[in-house]
């Protein structure tokens, strides 16, 4: 499956792009396509989204085309052949 | 170094009290009550205004007080311990305001042995307060009258022959009441209410301190294995480690509106097709030169920025932040990030908030275009959204209350609406006075009820809009949502009382007053106060805040929301159709009067809840207002 990852800030940073072309297996998750950009990217991915003392996965919003998903409940969502993902930063404040 | 006999460590011990009528001071020591029972910050200030001020008192008048305040834990290395806060009766809300800073001025007060200042009367003549360790003068300020904020501070270096002085002064708008001046201090303001307004209807200039003593903890040991603890959740977390030192607030920008939670032209819509120009990205390319800290802060958030080229060209800022690129750029129309950043130094320069002149620029806006507001009521100019052009003139205007124009809109836009009549209530974002920031109220109904009920308006530090935001609890929902405003209500009292700053508000809560923050507390202080207490504590300040509203008047009716909030849905962006409906705001309200034991009809504390937080002498003062 295609996917297109939207970012900004540092994560666009990171992957080099606002706009990021992605190849998944069909079935992978909102979890698993971290899991791939964790792996892409590395360390310096890691540390825009998660905790580095436990590993996880901080609260933020991810927009999936134009519906909105939590990772603190929907990293199991499965994604869809075509679907854009737009990474919202995880930010504290304003 | 400061010995103090105070019962608990972190606090100086003591105030330092200013007649300015008489041109006397005299210290008063601090209350092991004042402590236990409201912390520091916005806490103690809340309590001594409580006391000392006379219900219905005009905000402008000698009978009005203004305190500086420090919280036990500013001078030590606690990150973020870096904060001053400022509480008057504001003359924007005619209620208790609460304001903070971060930077350098409250650990140099600390250093010089205070914890607070308490300005009282109006003095004759301009003066400005020096503090050098125990040394204090009132000085004359004549010949600084009139001066910028940045210029008074660099004539008082050279006035008293250091420039290892932190001040804190007020500009021209302070000087000429208008209703929303901040104090500056360094670069940061102490921005919202109008508090440097009151510092300038009593005469007073600036404040200047020198302090070469520190802040005794009560355990080093124990204190450093806190700072461990601390440190390295700062470092682990990527909002604190990665996000707010690379990009700071403005990252907001592209996330908020990403989401259609965008405030643009004056809420008309809350999604900006073209706010890339404004974009933390497109800032730091363009504009900013490197990153600065507050006192103890490791998150770096303070971008300096220089202006390379155009108009504005040479002008240096430590900004813009998110709240004032919302405000002078995405609700005037214009994606000019450069025109936000000259305007915004102006603002600091001539003393006045930036989120209240931009959303009062942007009322004008919709005012002109729908004809509320005529030529000859704006001096000529065409008032249009999208002009950036006008911007950095009609700071200046509303600064110095130049013209028909400036003069209106200096009033805030709750008195200019009124002034104008014709229906512009309708244009007017604000509630109790004060203008709405940067975030959704449509778009987060937690949020929203935070905005409706906060005892300080729109302001987005008594409800905060992390949860919904960050997806910690879901966004749209309405059930559930009056407990959870309430608990952030209490962390956020909880950290101004501290003071710690908000922006770091996933390592000290983010939907509670949390364990670490009470650990923060203690390790400052050797209190050892329990979690249950901590939050107790919180729901007192609350309540004792609330108490202060309703003896000024304020009841279920006033937390509100404008009619565009209630009745016209976000027309466009990825949060379309979203709207707080009359009908959504009255559950809101409910469920959270219902959580606070407040009477769901007037919005008062009940008495048996007041007793419950040991504010026995308050519940008899309320019950002459049911």
């Amino acid at each position: 499956m295609n996917i297109t990852v939207k970012s900004f800030a540092n994560i666009r940073d990171v992957v080099g792009t606002s706009e990021l072309a992605v190849e998944v297996s069909p079935g992978t998750s909102l979890g698993g396509l971290f899991e791939i950009l964790g792996r892409r990217y590395g360390a310096a991915f890691d540390r825009q989204i998660r905790d580095q003392i436990t590993g996880a996965i901080v609260p933020f919003l991810v927009l999936i085309n134009d519906k909105t998903y939590r990772t603190t409940t929907d990293l199991d969502v499965a994604l869809n052949d075509g679907d854009t993902v737009t990474i919202m930063i995880p930010f504290d404040g304003g | 170094m400061n010995r103090n006999d105070f019962r608990y460590k972190g606090y100086a011990g003591k105030l330092l009290r200013v007649n300015l009528t008489e041109g006397t001071w005299q210290d008063e020591p601090l209350t092991n009550e004042l402590a236990e029972r409201y912390i520091g910050g916005a806490g103690m200030a809340a309590r001594i205004l409580y006391n000392e001020l006379q219900p219905g008192i005009e905000p402008f008048s000698s009978e009005n007080k203004v305190i500086f305040l420090t919280g036990p834990v500013e001078g030590t290395m606690i990150p973020t311990a870096s904060r001053i806060g400022l509480y008057a009766k504001s003359p924007l809300t005619n209620s208790f305001f609460h304001s903070s800073a971060g930077g350098h001025f409250a650990p140099e007060l600390k250093f010089a042995g205070y914890d607070g200042i308490i300005f009282e009367g109006r003095a004759r003549q301009p003066v400005y307060l020096f503090i050098d360790d125990g040394y204090i003068e009132l000085r004359d300020a004549s010949r600084f009258w009139g001066m910028d904020t940045r210029r008074v501070q660099l004539e008082l270096f050279e006035e008293l022959g250091s420039d290892e002085l932190q001040i804190a002064a007020i500009g021209p708008a302070g000087e000429k009441l208008v209703r929303f001046a901040c104090v500056i201090c360094g670069c940061r303001a102490l921005g919202r209410g109008g508090l440097g307004a009151v510092l300038g209807s009593k005469n007073v200039k600036a404040v200047a301190v020198r302090g070469q003593g520190s802040v005794e903890v009560p355990d080093m040991r124990k204190m450093k294995v806190f700072l461990d603890e601390i440190f390295a959740r700062f470092s682990a977390n990527p909002a604190t480690s990665e996000i707010l030192p690379r990009y700071g607030t403005p990252v907001l920008v592209h996330a908020n509106n990403s989401l259609g939670l965008f405030g643009y032209k004056n809420w008309q819509d809350e999604f900006f097709p073209a706010a890339e120009g404004l974009s933390g990205d497109t800032m730091r390319k363009k504009i900013v030169k490197r990153d600065k800290s507050c006192f103890a802060c490791p998150a770096r958030c303070g971008k300096f920025s220089i202006i390379g080229e155009g108009p504005y060209e040479g002008v240096r800022n430590e900004g813009p932040e998110y709240e004032d690129i919302f405000s002078l750029g995405s609700m005037c129309g214009h994606n000019d990030i450069e025109v936000v950043a000259a305007a915004e130094r102006l603002c600091d320069d001539l003393g006045v908030d930036a989120i209240e002149t931009g959303v009062a620029i942007a009322f004008a806006m919709e005012c002109c275009e729908r004809g509320l507001l005529r030529r000859e009521d704006t001096d000529g100019i065409d008032l249009k959204f999208g002009r950036a052009e006008l911007i950095v003139p009609l700071v200046e205007k509303i600064a110095l209350r130049t013209g028909k124009l400036g003069n209106l809109l200096a009033e805030g836009v709750r008195r200019a609406s009124e002034i104008l009549g014709n229906g512009s209530y309708h244009f007017a974002m604000h509630n109790k006075g004060l203008t709405f920031a940067g975030h959704s109220a449509r778009g987060m109904p937690g949020f929203a009820l935070g905005y409706a009920t906060g005892p300080r308006g729109g302001s987005h530090h008594d409800g905060r809009p992390t949860g919904e935001r960050t997806g910690l609890v879901p966004r749209e929902t309405i059930e559930g949502k009056g407990e959870y405003t309430a608990r952030i209500n209490h962390l956020n009292i909880f950290t101004d009382s501290l003071i710690v700053c908000h922006l770091t508000e996933s390592i000290w809560g983010p939907l509670d007053v949390a364990d670490i923050t009470v650990k923060c507390l203690n390790a400052a202080t050797g209190m050892n106060m329990t979690l249950d207490e901590a939050r107790t504590a919180a729901e007192r300040i609350w309540n004792l805040i609330r108490a202060f509203a309703v003896r000024e008047g304020y009841r279920r009716e006033h937390d509100c929301l404008p009619p565009r909030f209630m009745e016209e849905p976000i027309p466009s962006g990825p949060s379309s159709g979203m709207v707080i409906t009359r009908q959504m705001l009255d559950n809101l309200l409910d469920q959270y009067y219902e959580f606070r034991g407040w009477d769901k009809k007037t919005g008062i504390p009940t008495r048996d809840r007041l007793i419950q937080l040991g504010l026995e002498d308050i519940a008899r003062d309320m019950e002459r207002y049911r």
